[in-house]
């Protein structure tokens, strides 16, 4: 008999506890199995997924950063059809919550890859991935906006995938925003049944030697712990203003990291690039929040969102 | 099976300037690896460096493996400073060994700087396995900066040395003396170093119609296939295998496949 429940609802989906991982830091699951039984987690969020194979940009792709990483990777993923018949057998079998990230180029994409997600019952639940730093050369323009940063275009593109599906919606906003509650509100507005914030923020290196960037598309999205306050405030900033909950993520490496994000209001959360350090921190970041409820006479996780103290 | 291992480090000391060898102890990888393959090293517990260091074995013993690397930024000189005793985290093993194919009657193999990492392991294993000594081409900067001349010739290797400043041996680059040793068809080439350094191994290979392996390097965050962010581009056309993971398809790679110009890192 479990003493603290951990069970939450993300959006009408029922995960039995808070924890995921972000999209692209966890592969397809089977990668990490190996490490510990990934059916622990609340769900599994797979690496974004396109219509067709991606190859992604030109290396280098990963640059270290104090206390978290660049990356411009650029989508390379397998794409749905190889998914389905690869990748979803092996997480039905372990009864695994799914939540299929996706990208499109255009509303319709989005829509199909949900839709064809739902009918193979290759998902639980959409993310969709409207904040992607890495899919435009940089070297021409500013490169290209993101959907995430128009409110309006945030609205179009929600309307066409919940219009496609009857899974749960998450929409993946950008921090690389004034005002992250705008998009928010109007992703809640275009139906969605959650936000999952935050990508990656906009970074760059240089090598001063050479005096060329250190990463094949000039700019990347950085992540791990060094965003981590920037990741939370957002998360609270989105939370005080939409009724839909948030799927809270951005450097977290312990239950510690965690809580806060649950404390600032976040329903549930995800391990990001931590798991390329260690493959074990979301399932650590389990135990972890189930120790702090015992610790804390707290019986019901959900009682910790948006609990903090002012 | 790739494991997550506390290992004892069992000896720590230099073989060159800015150069070490770092002995650990790990049965539980030391009982699956081979030639080739990685692994990743945590140095240290704090958040910065924030990843691990991929590094190849040096050599397997019954419990445990050898590791060279050379001291050149934050993690490695984190690295450098624990002491014989200190436990550090290790995953591994991981990636693809060296192929051992064969039919080929002269194996050299070509190892440019610290590239000459994996290669211990791999001589032994061509002595043990296939019951051919390989010849073994050392080229580095000067003469203070050979690695394992001793160790190879101790193992009844045939060494011809290269250095940019012809302090010894030939003065030349690593891809010239593996031109003056005439590989043929009936030759396989291993080779590891610096880009510039197996680009140019890979275009004598080329020209004499030489099979040749060569074990990349490229910035990793998990090695494990996740991450996709070691890719190397190879000459596929089909999208789905133009991009290869240096850590899960690789590090060991026919050098035919992997495009040179511009699919590599500088």
């Amino acid at each position: 008999m479990n003493p603290v429940n951990l069970a939450v609802n993300l959006g009408g989906l029922s995960m039995k506890n808070p924890v995921t991982v972000a999209s692209g830091t966890f592969g397809y699951g089977d990668e990490y199995n190996h490490y510990f039984d990934i059916s622990r987690l609340g769900a599994v969020t797979v690496k974004s997924l396109t219509l067709r194979p991606r190859a992604g940009n030109a290396p280098p792709r990963i640059m270290e950063t104090p206390a978290g990483m660049l990356n411009a990777i650029g989508l390379q993923n397998i794409g749905l059809e190889s998914y389905l018949r690869e990748k979803v057998p092996f997480l039905r079998e372990k009864n695994c919550v799914i939540i299929a990230n996706i990208y499109g180029y255009t509303p319709d994409e989005y829509g199909e890859l949900a839709r064809r997600l739902e009918e193979e019952n290759g998902a639980d639940a959409i993310e969709a991935n409207l904040s992607c730093p890495n899919v435009h050369d940089a070297r021409h323009a500013r490169g290209g906006a993101l959907v995430a940063q128009s409110p309006e275009k945030v609205l179009e593109y929600t309307r066409a995938i919940k219009a496609a599906t009857t899974l749960p919606v998450f929409i993946k906003l950008s921090p690389n925003v004034a005002d992250i509650v705008e998009p928010a509100l109007a992703a809640q507005q275009g139906g969605a049944d959650a936000i999952s914030l935050i990508n990656t923020l906009l970074g760059m290196d240089i090598d001063p030697e050479t005096r060329t960037p250190r990463l094949g598309n000039i700019v990347g999205g950085l992540s791990g712990p060094a965003i981590r306050p920037v990741a939370v405030k957002m998360v609270w900033d989105a939370c005080r203003a939409l009724e839909i909950p948030v799927l809270g993520m951005g450097g977290i490496s312990s239950a510690e990291d965690a809580l806060q994000f649950l404390l600032a209001g976040a329903r549930a959360v995800a391990v990001g690039c931590m798991s390329f350090r260690r493959p074990d921190t979301a399932l650590k970041v389990v135990e972890g929040l189930e120790a702090y409820c015992m610790r804390h006479g707290i019986v019901d996780i959900n009682d910790l969102v948006g609990a903090m103290r002012l | 099976m790739t494991v997550l291992l506390e290992c004892e480090i069992t000896a720590h000391q230099d073989i060159a300037p800015g150069h070490k060898r770092l002995a650990l102890r790990a049965e539980p990888i030391a009982t699956v690896a081979v030639p080739g393959q990685f692994c990743m090293l945590e140095a240290h517990e704090g958040l910065y460096p924030f990843l691990r260091r991929p590094m190849s074995i040096e050599r397997i013993y019954k419990d445990g493996i050898s590791i060279l690397y050379k001291v050149l930024g934050l993690g490695t000189r984190l690295l450098a400073h624990l002491p014989v005793g200190a436990v550090i985290n290790v995953q591994g093993p991981l990636g693809n060994g060296f192929p051992l194919p064969q039919g080929f009657n002269r194996h050299i193999l070509v190892a440019g700087g610290i590239g000459v990492a994996p290669f211990p392991g791999l001589a032994e294993a061509i002595l043990q396995k296939l019951g051919r000594t390989p010849e073994v081409v050392l080229a580095a900067r000067n003469d203070r900066m050979l690695l394992l001349v001793k160790e190879f010739s101790r193992m009844g290797c045939p060494v011809h040395i290269a250095t940019d400043d012809g302090s010894a041996g030939m003065q030349g680059f690593a891809s010239d003396a593996l031109e003056s040793l005439t590989p043929d068809s009936s030759t396989l080439v291993y080779c590891c170093g610096p880009t510039a350094m197996m680009r140019a191994v890979h275009g004598v290979c080329a020209r004499h119609d030489v099979r040749c392996y060569a074990s990349l390097e490229a910035e990793m965050a998990c090695g494990d296939g996740v991450c996709m962010g070691c890719v190397v581009e190879t000459n596929s056309e089909d999208e789905a295998r133009r991009m290869v993971r240096v850590c899960r398809e690789g590090p060991v790679f026919d050098t035919r496949d992997i495009n040179w110009n511009g699919g590599v890192r500088p």
